[in-house]
Parts: structure tokens; sequence; C-alpha cells
């Protein structure tokens, strides 16, 4: 199953993600909590991420951790199921950034969290409205949390931060963007410069929210993560059989309403060799045959492949399936060999070996 | 009124109909599997029954995902091999019982069951298989017969407490039917076996031992299971056994368990039969 993993940003804690955290587990999803605290630069913060987490993972990243998120998504591409990036963005250290960065480091290490707080975060806000007190004070509390060593680290870690703006054009997965309306530190535009480079990108904006978008609208930025989350094609879960999310046996995918619809065409092109017009359809032209039904690029290719794994995980269901193996001879025990990850004759002695009778 | 002269569970494993067809019936893979459905067949050859009914699924072969039938019931003249891709088997056609057919799609309906009716109805191996495995390979079949589909296939397939019901309600039907007709009930599919996914190839022959052993003397627990603990101990098409329990729930309280036998694996199944009289 995929693992929502929500990285806060920079002195930051799961006080960021308490809502959303609630709203994806209410959709069902497995969502956890990353700590980038330790860390010395951004990708040393995504490979641990990478190697603390496990199975495909959906990077859900508010401000610097959406640059961590960027960052896993350029390392390990195959176990991104999807990226949620909030008040964040692309672009590299702006001249005068190093400056400014240091002289917070400066007064973090000089006069404490507290007082880092009273100067760092009124302009993290939604501008140009009162920050609800209760918001407030929640922040507060959370950078009093971190320790002037963890900022210090951070802010250097982001001055040093990779060049998302050159990979993230890469990534072809879904992707959701938040930002709050009145984000003064990361505003709109800099995540229509993410959309441009992917145009798969969701992009929604929260209203009366600032840079702690996920803090000060709780529970609209909760839902259009678990909204976004909900709708997440099977096929983004990476690395596990694509559809066998919700399954609750292992490693079989019952045929179920996702599966019948996903499959349909797949499966209605299949049934097509149950004529003998069909089958020498189909062998005259594979190609002409397929195109008589609304096969994806994956299944057409899966066909193509006699890749029975994934047809199976493509919404296939052996019994529609099998026919081809009429058309083009296929022992069904290969079939089964296949789909099991087994040389033929290893799937034989460990899951059909002992003869048994009487 | 017709009687009900006993119930045959088996699997219907679409490998044994081809091992017929190459004859390999004396085959030393196949021997010892076709073997232990001679008592079965002298069984029938000497009980003569006028009808069987069969209840199977269909394999994708007469219905497409198109429109799927929960349960349908044949009350067709007669029913043709489907051509599953590899062309009709030579075998010969079904004579359907359409009259006692009838009767039962009222008793059902009555009943609170309500099936698709077919009319004009090709019958796959989960048919053809149970029919040669008890009758050979006979230049016309020697019984009429009336298939009842379920769907088990795509999700969500009826539960096995209904399947039992509908068993009840079949032993009803033929009870009332007004004539001195014998009837035989063969609930089929199974044992455990999947084809799909990473599990394919999961069998499991020491639930099916336990199946077969059971099924007749101390079927409780068959028929308080849920759909997943089925697919879960005899795997995703394993799930076709609920349908013994059509033939079982027909069957009285008490049964003779006459014979019984397994077989593991038939291709990449555990295949076997029960033969059940009532006790009384
Ligand atoms: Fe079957």
């Amino acid at each position: 199953m995929t693992t929502f993993l929500l990285i806060p940003g920079l002195i930051s804690d799961g006080h960021v993600w308490t809502a959303t955290r609630a709203a994806l587990e209410a959709g069902g999803q497995r969502p956890a909590l990353a700590d980038v605290t330790t860390q010395g630069d951004i990708p040393e913060m995504a490979r641990d991420l990478l190697a603390a987490h496990e199975g495909p993972l959906v990077p859900v990243g508010h401000s610097m951790g959406g640059r961590v998120a960027m960052e896993m998504a350029r390392i390990a591409p195959d176990r991104i199921a999807g990226l949620a990036l909030l008040n964040t963005g692309i672009h590299a250290a702006r001249p005068g950034e190093a400056e400014k960065r240091e002289a917070m480091i400066a007064l973090s290490a000089r006069e404490g969290m507290e007082a880092l707080a009273e100067r760092w975060l009124p302009g993290m806000m939604a501008e140009g409205r009162a920050p609800d007190p209760e918001v407030l004070s929640g922040l507060q509390a959370m950078v009093r949390r971190m320790t002037p060593e963890i900022h210090a680290r951070q802010m250097r870690a982001l001055l040093a931060r990779p060049d998302a703006a050159a990979t993230i054009g890469d990534f072809a997965g879904p992707m959701l963007l938040v930002v709050g309306r009145q984000d003064q530190w990361s505003p709109i535009a800099q995540h229509e410069e993410i959309a441009a480079l992917c145009p798969q990108a969701e992009l929604r904006i929260i209203e009366e929210a600032g840079h702690f978008a996920p803090v000060e609208q709780p529970r609209a930025t909760a839902g259009v993560i678990a909204d976004w989350a909900a709708g997440l094609p099977q096929a983004a879960t990476g690395k596990e059989p694509a559809m066998s999310q919700g399954d609750r046996i292992p490693d079989t995918p019952l045929f179920d309403r996702r599966r019948a619809n996903a499959g349909y065409e797949l499966n209605k092109m299949a049934m097509g060799l149950s004529t003998p017009e069909g089958r020498a359809a189909f062998l005259a032209d594979e190609g002409a045959y397929l195109d008589r039904f609304v096969l994806s690029p994956e299944q057409r290719a899966a066909v193509l492949a006699r890749d029975w794994a994934e047809m199976v995980r493509l919404g296939g269901n052996l019994f529609y399936i099998l026919k081809i193996s009429a058309v083009d001879p296929t022992p069904i025990r290969e079939i089964g060999a296949a789909q099991a990850g087994m040389e033929l004759q290893e799937f034989l002695d460990t899951r059909l070996g002992k003869v048994t009778n009487g | 009124m017709a009687e009900l002269i006993g119930g045959l569970g088996t699997s219907h494993v679409p490998s044994i109909a081809m091992a017929i067809d190459k004859g390999l019936r004396e085959s030393e893979e196949w021997k010892p599997f076709f073997d232990g459905y001679t008592p079965a067949q002298e069984w029938i050859a000497e009980k003569k029954p006028d009808i069987a009914v069969v209840i199977f699924n269909d394999h994708g072969n007469s219905f497409f995902l198109d429109r799927v039938p929960t349960l349908a019931l044949g009350v067709a003249d007669e029913y043709r091999p489907a051509d599953e891709g590899w062309g009709p088997r030579p075998i010969p056609t079904f004579e359907g019982a359409s009259e006692f057919a009838w009767h039962l799609a009222d008793r059902m309906v009555e009943g609170h069951f309500d099936p698709m009716l077919c009319r004009e109805l090709d019958v796959d191996h989960g048919m053809q298989v149970p029919m040669e495995l008890v009758f050979g390979r006979p230049e016309a079949w020697p019984v009429k017969v009336v298939p009842i589909l379920v769907n088990t296939i795509q999700y969500p397939i009826p539960t096995p407490q209904r399947m039992w019901e509908l068993g009840e309600l079949l032993r009803q039907a033929i009870e009332s039917y007004p004539t001195d007709e014998k009837v035989v009930v063969l609930g089929t599919g199974g044992l455990s076996h999947q084809l799909q996914g990473a599990r394919a190839g999961f069998i499991n022959p020491e639930a099916d031992r336990e199946w077969v052993a059971k099924i007749g003397a101390d079927p409780a627990r068959y028929r308080a299971m849920t759909r997943e603990e089925y697919i879960e101990e005899f795997g995703s098409e394993g799930a076709e056994l609920i349908m013994w329990l059509v033939m079982r729930g027909c069957m009285d309280a008490e049964v003779k368990t006459l014979h019984k036998h397994y077989f593991a694996p038939a291709s990449m199944t555990g295949a076997g039969m029960v033969l059940l009289e009532n006790a009384g």
C-alpha cells in the first residue's frame, strides 16, 4: 500500500500536518510523518526518507518539504506514486538570499527560538489579514520545539538546494500544487512555474491563507489533499501491483468493479477471440485487430508482449485473456509462472510440485 | 413426484477435457485421476437418472462483462458446447429438460430467487467436464440437463449462505415436480486453485482433502464461511466451491458419502469429487 509521507518545512513538525493526516486516514489512506531535522542537505533528507519508508510513496511536502519531495522524485521516480507540493518553489537561491538567511541563523543562535518565531512568523501569515491568535500561538509553540542547530542546518540545506527546475519536468506522475492566496513567501506564481513544467499538475489555491496554508486553513487544505489522494489512479502506486490496493488477500487481485472497469476493453478484445473470425483477424494483423478496441497504450503493449502479469495488473481477467493463448499457444502453467514471477520449473516445484492422489 | 437420487460434487477443470480430447485417459499422468471417477460412473449407470441439474459458472464464454447475471437458469431445449477460443469441442449437444426448468423458474421466483432465464445458451467446460466425468463420452447424453449458472468471476459474487439456500429451494422444486423422473444434482467447480496474480498456482491439498471428507458429513463450517475465507483457503478461483453448496443444500442433513476422490495437481488445480446419497 502506498504511504503518504508528510514532510514538514523549515523548523516545522507534525503540527503542520495535523488536519491533513486526519483527512488522509479518514479516506483510508496511510499517512506517515517525515523527519528532516537531522540531515545536512536536501539530497540527504531525500535519501533518508526513501530508506526509512518502504514501498510506493506519495511525498506531501510543505515549503522546504516540497523541495525534499521533488528531490525524492528525482532520485527514485519509480517509487513515487505522486507528488503533493505545498507553498514551495523551484527557483535557485536568489541574490542576497544567503545574506538574509545567515542573518536569521545568527538571530536564532544569539536570541533563541522564541525571538526567531517573533521575527519570522508574521511574514509567513496571509498578507493583509490579522493572524488568528490560535493559529499563531500553535506555530510559535512549534518553532519553540525546534533548536537553533536545526534551524541553522535546515537554512544552509536550503541555500545549497538542488536545482529542482532542471529536473522536476521529468516527473510524469500525478502532481498536486497547493498555495495560499496570500502567500508572500512562495507566491502563486512560483507554483504556476512548476505547473508550466509539469502539465499534469493540478494547482489548487487556498483562500485566506499564506505560507502556512495547512495550518491557517487546515480543513480546506487537508480536504484538497485528501480528495486528490482519493482520485489517484491505482496505476500510480508504483512498484506494487497497480491494482492490488484494497485487496485484503495478498497477491490475489479480486476481479472487482475497479478491475472490471479498467480491464473492460482488454477483456472485450480477448473475448473477440472466441469466434473464428476474431481469431483469424488477430492472426492476420494483430495490430489492426487490437485497434478495434480502446486499449490504453500500456494494455496494448502488454498484449503485444504477451505479458500476462501486466495484463492482469491492468484489469485483464484470466478467463478472457486466456483466449490469447488459444491463438498464440501458451500453456496455462507458463502463464501462472509468469504471474508468480518464477521460472516454469521453480513454479511447478514450489507451487504444484507434489502429486497427491486417492 | 420427481425424486432426488443423489448429489455429486466435482471439479470441472478444463485441462480434464483437453486430456480426454488428446486421448490421455490412460496416461500415467491422468489415469489415477480418471480412475477415481469409476465408482461414480458405475453408480450413475445403475441409478439411471432422467435429469441432471448442473450448477456451474460460465468462464467468460457465454456471458461477457457487458451483462453479468449473478444467477442464470437455462430453460432451453438444447445446449451446444461453447467455443472457448479453441473451437467447440466435439461432444454431443445437451438436451435440455425445459419443462422441469420452467417449473424450477417458477419455484425460484416464488422463493425469492430471481435468475436470468436463458433460452439460447452455449455451455462451457463448467458443464461439459462434469458430464463427461460421470457419463463418459456417449453418442448422446443419457440424461436431460438443466444448467444453473452462478457468477463466480466478477465481484460481488453471491454468498455461500445464499448458495445453500438455493439448494434447499431446488430440493423443494424437485419434489414438487409432478412426474416420476429421477434427478441428480451436480455441484461443480474447484477445488483449490488460483489463476490470477502473483499467488497464481496456489493450491491447498490439505484443505481440499478436508473438504471432500467433510462436505457430506459435516458441512456447517463451509456453509458459514465468508467469500473471502473461501478465497483465502482455496484460492481466487477456488471460490467456485460455493457451487457445491447448492448441491449439498438440496440433500438431507444426514447423508451417506458413497465415494470421494482427490487428486492434485490437475494442471494448476486441486481436483476431486464426492458422491452423496440421502441417509434416510
Ligand atoms: Fe471453473
